[in-house]
């Protein structure tokens, strides 16, 4: 295996309004290697790729591909140079096939008609080829994340990628599917590709890559050889100070119970019981983890204690009052807080202001407003404070609009919005989802805070550890029904598992 | 501008030096300008002189101080149709019906105008302007209705209202409302009863401007507010930009989208009363007002912003009122004026690409540095 | 882009400016032309109807005369988009000018006062105010009126002869006097045949509508074809665009070899109505106002100082002003003679074709 440097990018700058997101970085890609791009939410590194993927043009500096400098003005050069990407939010077409997205923009014509058949009959065998097991048929909207993602992936093998980027992957994946990840990735090495990989797991960084070059604030901290260097290590240099992995969590007393859920019966879009016969209480000053498989009822059960979705049957309570037919509005105001699982879908106005976006559920309330009229000052005072409680890191401050915001720092926004709102019991769906380990540290020591400050936390998550290491209690939901409750304490991680897979302890 | 919140900064180059004109801005004009360039190209194969042909368009909505006065008059229906349109689409909503809710607005206040004539003349006019409000927005709660429980979509839904307006007005005008003898048209509304004002028609020699003016210049200031400073408008556009996020957050979504349409019908249906009581002076059946689709191409140059609206109305306003004087001091047949028109909608329409190439022309230029 | 603006700004200006000179220079050479302007009524210059009409009549005369002459089309049909048009060509020195229908009755009203330098020709209407309590028409007016029930009575007895037997139909636009009276006409005509020509046509109720609109095409082609999917051999369409879908109809209809027909009106509507690579037409015939003639003899009148300022006028039969047109390739020989027959008959009073509805259908 020759070790020539197959990407090269030299100083490259580029800004956006408000901001430099990246500052003279300098990094290079060999044959055949995995490079890690490490770097907390904002620190530039999904500028970065997309300057190289031809998405943006950058202010300063050049790229050279396979030692030749090119200029790279859209995806399609990209793609004509051997450069493919898989972003951090999919790009593909909901009600298209897997094989229709696939070639979308190159479609094989047969005369003037898509040949999609012989494009499906390649992906299928490309597919078995990578052992991807994905179905060319299928519609996108009926299949999984960690399917979409292979579908992503499929896409660049199809278009014959040499260099792959893969914009934090496994931000969206079960634990399972990250493993199937890794293997995806050994085989695209065998065959003499090059990746890079951004994240900021430092776990998968171990695991995967080689070298991992590290960004902070747009600027390069250094790349070091993997093998040779501790995940604390990689941590202060990314966050630039020490961190501290586990969560500090003294015990604390359990009190009254806060939200009570009694045997809830919720209906999936598609009409079929996804919620069965649910019981749940949850009490002042703990964290109730609800561990599950995805897909397994959490989001119908959030909602429908939300209030986004009407239950069949069942009550729901917050201190008593029966909260079943509520509003969302009176719901909010009951003390209910919620931080969705989609931040774009239903977090976030994208196209508001920050700013409107931290007073999404109280902009009709004072000081916010008065007389039925919005109120500048107090909204834009609420904004800065939540901007430097929570470290949200936005170009161009309260009034940029939440969609120029990086992932993590709208997760981190809709975080600190909820947790400003000091709700009786705060639902926590996926609260860290592709946070860095600097906010994902620092928000799960806002749960706790929470808890003890007497409140009730709800944590749904699908990351095993995040739910061992925070909660007091654990639930397990299976096939839309209560497996088990069980003390944190007594719990360990095989258990778990066998109960997320619909095994009772006995 | 007021127009900040929401728009336009979302652009990967949204311009990294402020820029000193609003992006909308230059779009619109760019939409104006290529219109005017592809206006000249078909006048140039037609075989006429271009400059020539635009400088009686300009001539003939400005000369005068009665043409200011008819350029302005035709402009007021069109701000009011455009501002129903463009709060539509700050809500989400394609309000494809200002026709027909002028239409009906329309006939409601020529209704009261008609009827009501021992009112004195304020109390009269108060009547007749909440009639045509009142008209309008009945003729938008309609769809607003039938999207909020039914999800059926408002475009078909208001194409179907702007008939049944056409409908109703038929019969109904001709039925009660009838003028002395023309079947077509009603009783000719008394100049008490309208919002022609002796004073501006003086001022302004002889032209058709009336009252109806104010209402648009009025409407305009209230939309504006009600969209960037209140919590019903934080309401509203948040329900347009993304209904999911605002139902989460407990906002009413499907009684907005009503308020929504309602309040964009009555933009509409005012806009019906200026141009039946004001500029017209009665109601004629067997049209459906082309002002209320002008009304899209209005909002679409103005990116829907209030204070823009009221800009491309008085341009379009100015084109539709200079054009026949193009044509009669020209031989540029009357059809093209309207291609013009059509043309810079065209470019309005399309003004996504103008903001590509805008990009394109920044990050060229920043390259170059 | 900003450069860019300037330098079209320039290049305006520097082409502009010679141009407006050079164009006063036109003026002054063509001053001694008189200038005639129409304004449209609703509807395109091409509407086989009114519009048409009057322009052609306009376009012979400058063929015969030294005229200058030019259409405006309105933005709307109210008063004022009606006098913004007025005024447009008053500025451009179009002092002549033709108005093709009543919805110009009150403008014209306005225009004769605002505008006394100027003449008008108002057809089928006269000026009156808006609430119809003052008719006036001044020294530089001219109201035109034509005998529908004439035309249609001509059309009716053709039609009745031509087909000898089976059902006819009448589609109007909307009901207002000048369609009524082509119906009432038309009927007249039928009856009189079927009494005194031998023929055994009829009209039924059902078959006499009103669209309601002279835009819709869909709908008149809806009508037509209900109409003829009822047996009717032949349809007075007296509709503007609703005619226009009724055309459509028979046209598909004739072209996969059925027998029907359209009468058309106002002006000779034969060549809209070809189909089969324009070989044949379902046009029967065309209950014709002169419209035309009415606008050429108003122009040499003027020319010939002999403009009936503040008359109305009236164009029948009797001076030539309505009819079927001269040529009528479907209709035969004989049926042609004896159409001319009664032509000459109402002309000498011999026959009067009411223009009242009387006991008539509809
Ligand atoms: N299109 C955009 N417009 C304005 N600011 C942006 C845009 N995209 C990213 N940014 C800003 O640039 C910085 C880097 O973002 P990004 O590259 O997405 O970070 P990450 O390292 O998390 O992938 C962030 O502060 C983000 O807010
Ligand atoms: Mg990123």
């Amino acid at each position: 295996m020759q070790m020539e440097k197959i990407v090269e990018m030299s100083h490259i700058r580029k800004e956006f309004p408000g901001i430099v997101a990246n500052d003279n970085i300098s990094l290079y890609l060999k044959q055949g290697e995995v490079l890690a791009l490490l770097g907390e939410n904002g620190a530039g590194k999904s500028t970065l790729m997309s300057v190289l993927f031809g998405l943006y043009q950058p202010e300063q500096g050049t790229i050279r591909v396979k030692g030749k400098d090119v200029q790279i003005n859209n995806p399609l050069q990209a793609n004509d140079l051997g450069i493919g990407m898989v972003h951090q939010h999919f790009k593909l077409v909901h009600n298209f096939t897997i094989a229709e997205n696939i070639v979308l923009g190159m479609e094989p014509t047969k005369g003037l008609s898509i040949n999609i058949k012989y494009a499906a009959d390649k992906i299928s065998e490309l597919s078995k080829h990578y052992g991807l097991n994905v179905d060319p048929w299928a519609k996108i909207e009926y299949v999984s994340v960690g399917m979409q993602q292979r579908v992503e992936i499929l896409k660049m093998r199809y278009r014959d990628a040499e260099v792959v980027i893969f914009d934090e992957p496994t931000a969206v994946l079960t634990p399972q599917e990250i493993v199937d990840l890794g293997q995806i990735m050994k085989n695209l090495i065998k065959e003499g590709k090059s990746i890079i990989l951004i994240t900021h797991k430092l776990n998968e960084i171990k695991a995967m890559a080689d070298r991992c070059t590290v960004i902070r604030r747009g600027r390069v901290i250094g790349t070091v050889n993997v093998q040779d260097t501790t995940l604390a290590e990689m941590a202060e240099m990314m966050v630039g100070r020490e961190v501290n992995f586990s969560v500090d969590k003294e015990d604390h007393a359990a009190g009254d119970i806060v939200l009570k859920i009694r045997n809830l019966y919720v209906k999936d879009n598609r009409d079929s019981l996804s919620v069965k016969d649910f019981s749940l209480d949850v009490k002042a000053g703990e964290i109730l983890g609800l561990a599950g498989v995805d897909g397994n009822g959490q989001t119908e059960l959030v909602e429908a204690v939300t209030g986004l979705r009407k239950p069949e049957s069942g009550k729901i309570f917050i201190h008593e009052e029966d909260l079943t037919e509520s509003s969302i509005f009176h719901r909010i105001r009951s003390g209910i807080g919620h931080i969705p699982e989609d931040r774009q879908v239903r977090g976030l106005v994208l196209d508001y202001p920050l700013e409107y976006n931290l007073v999404l559920e109280r902009y009709c309330d004072p000081p916010y407003a008065k007389n039925g009229f919005l109120q500048k000052e107090p909204i834009r005072k609420h904004a800065e404070k939540i901007i430097d409680i929570f470290d949200v890191r936005s170009g161009m401050g309260p009034t940029g609009a939440a969609r120029s915001l990086s992932g993590g720092n709208q997760q981190k926004a809709i975080v600190g919005r909820e947790i400003d709102l000091d709700p009786e019991i705060l639902i926590a769906v996926q609260p860290t989802r592709g946070l860095d380990v600097g906010s994902i540290e620092y928000i799960h020591k806002r749960l706790v805070d929470h808890r003890n400050n007497g409140k009730a936390v709800l944590l749904v998550s699908l990351e095993l550890d995040e739910i061992m290491d925070l909660s007091d209690r654990i639930a397990v939901i299976s096939h839309g029904e209560l497996v088990d409750i069980i003390p944190a304490d007594q719990a360990d991680e095989n258990q778990i598992g066998l109960m997320m897979a619909g095994v009772k302890n006995d | 501008m007021t127009e900040k919140i929401g728009k336009k900064s979302k652009g990967p180059l949204g311009g990294f030096k402020a820029p000193v004109i609003p992006r909308p801005v230059v779009v619109g004009l760019s939409a104006v300008i290529l219109g005017l360039i592809a206006g000249a190209i078909l006048m140039g194969l037609t075989g006429n002189n271009p400059f020539e042909g635009y400088q009686y368009l300009f001539k003939g909505g400005l000369m005068s101080v009665e043409r200011i006065g008819d350029t302005l008059a035709t402009a007021t229906p069109l701000i009011l149709t455009g501002l129903s349109v463009a709060f539509a689409f700050r809500t989400g909503l394609f309000n494809i019906g200002a026709s027909g809710q002028m239409l009906f607005g329309g006939f409601l206040a020529t209704a009261v105008a008609l009827s009501w004539t021992a009112l004195p003349r304020p109390v009269l006019l108060l009547c007749i302007l909440l009639a045509g409000i009142f008209g309008g927005a009945l003729w938008g709660l309609v769809p607003g209705l039938l999207k909020a429980l039914f999800n059926v979509h408002e475009v078909v839904c208001t194409i179907m209202m702007n008939w049944i307006a056409y409908w109703t007005i038929y019969y109904q005008i001709p039925k009660y409302f009838k003028g002395a003898f023309l079947e077509t048209e009603s009783a000719k509304i008394a100049d008490a009863a309208s919002l022609k004002a002796p004073w501006l028609t003086n001022l302004f020699d002889g032209s058709y401007v009336n009252y109806g003016l104010f209402l648009g210049i009025f409407a305009m200031i209230i939309v504006s507010i009600i969209l960037n400073k209140t919590v019903l408008g934080f309401e509203l556009k948040s329900a347009g930009f993304n209904r999911h996020a605002s139902e989460y957050a407990g906002m009413k979504v499907n009684r907005n989208i009503v308020l929504s349409m309602c309040i964009a019908g009555g933009l509409a249906g005012l806009g019906g009363v200026t141009l039946y009581t004001g500029y017209a002076g009665n109601i004629q059946i067997g049209v459906l007002p082309s002002q209320g689709f002008d009304g899209i191409a209005v909002a679409l140059l103005a990116a829907n912003s209030p204070i823009g609206v009221f800009a491309s109305a008085l341009f379009f306003g100015m084109l539709h009122s200079g054009k026949g004087f193009m044509n009669a001091m020209t031989n540029v047949p009357p059809e093209i004026g309207d291609t013009i028109i059509a043309t810079i909608i065209y470019f309005a329409a399309t003004s996504v690409l103008i903001e590509r190439v805008l990009d394109k022309i920044k990050s060229k230029r920043r390259g170059d540095k | 882009m900003k450069k860019a603006i300037t330098l079209l700004m320039v290049l305006v200006l520097a082409l502009a400016l010679p141009l407006s000179c050079k164009k006063k220079d036109n003026n002054a050479a063509g001053a001694e032309a008189m200038k005639v302007g129409m304004v449209t009524d609703a509807g395109t210059i091409d509407d086989k109807s009114f519009n048409q009409g009057t322009w052609e009549g306009i376009l012979l005369a400058e063929q015969d005369m030294d005229i200058e002459t030019k259409y405006l089309k309105p933005t709307g049909t109210t008063e004022a988009d009606y006098m913004k048009e007025i005024g447009n060509l008053i500025d451009a020195g179009y002092t002549f000018i033709v108005t093709p229908g009543f919805k110009f009755e009150t403008a014209i009203f306005a225009a004769q006062d605002k505008y006394p330098e100027a003449k008008f020709v108002l057809i089928d209407g006269t000026p009156h105010n808006a609430d119809w309590s003052e008719f006036r028409a001044e020294a530089n007016v001219v109201s035109i009126f034509f005998a529908e029930h004439e035309s249609g009575f001509l059309a009716g007895v053709a039609t009745a002869l031509q087909l000898q037997e089976g059902a006819l139909g009448f589609i109007g636009g909307m009901e207002i006097p000048p369609v009524q009276k082509f119906n009432w006409g038309f009927q007249q005509g039928v009856i009189y045949a079927n009494a005194n020509l031998g023929t055994m046509v009829t009209m039924d109720a059902e078959n006499i509508l009103y669209q309601g609109s002279f835009s819709d095409v869909a709908a008149g082609q809806q009508l037509a074809a209900q109409m003829f999917d009822k047996g009717v051999k032949a349809i007075f369409c007296a509709a503007g665009g609703v005619g226009v879908g009724a055309i459509n109809e028979a046209k598909s209809r004739a072209a996969s070899g059925e027998e029907v027909w359209i009468v058309g009106v106002d002006v000779n509507q034969y060549a809209d109505g070809l189909y089969n690579d324009y070989s044949n037409s379902i046009i029967l015939t065309s209950a014709m106002k002169r419209i035309d003639q009415a606008a050429y003899d108003m122009i040499k009148a003027e020319l010939a100082g002999t403009y009936p300022g503040g008359e109305t006028l009236t164009f029948n039969a009797s001076n030539n002003g309505v009819g079927i047109p001269e040529e009528n390739p479907n209709l035969s020989a004989d049926v042609e003679a004896k159409v001319k027959e009664v032509f000459a008959a109402i002309q000498a009073g011999d026959i009067v074709v009411s223009a009242e509805q009387g006991d008539l259908i509809q």
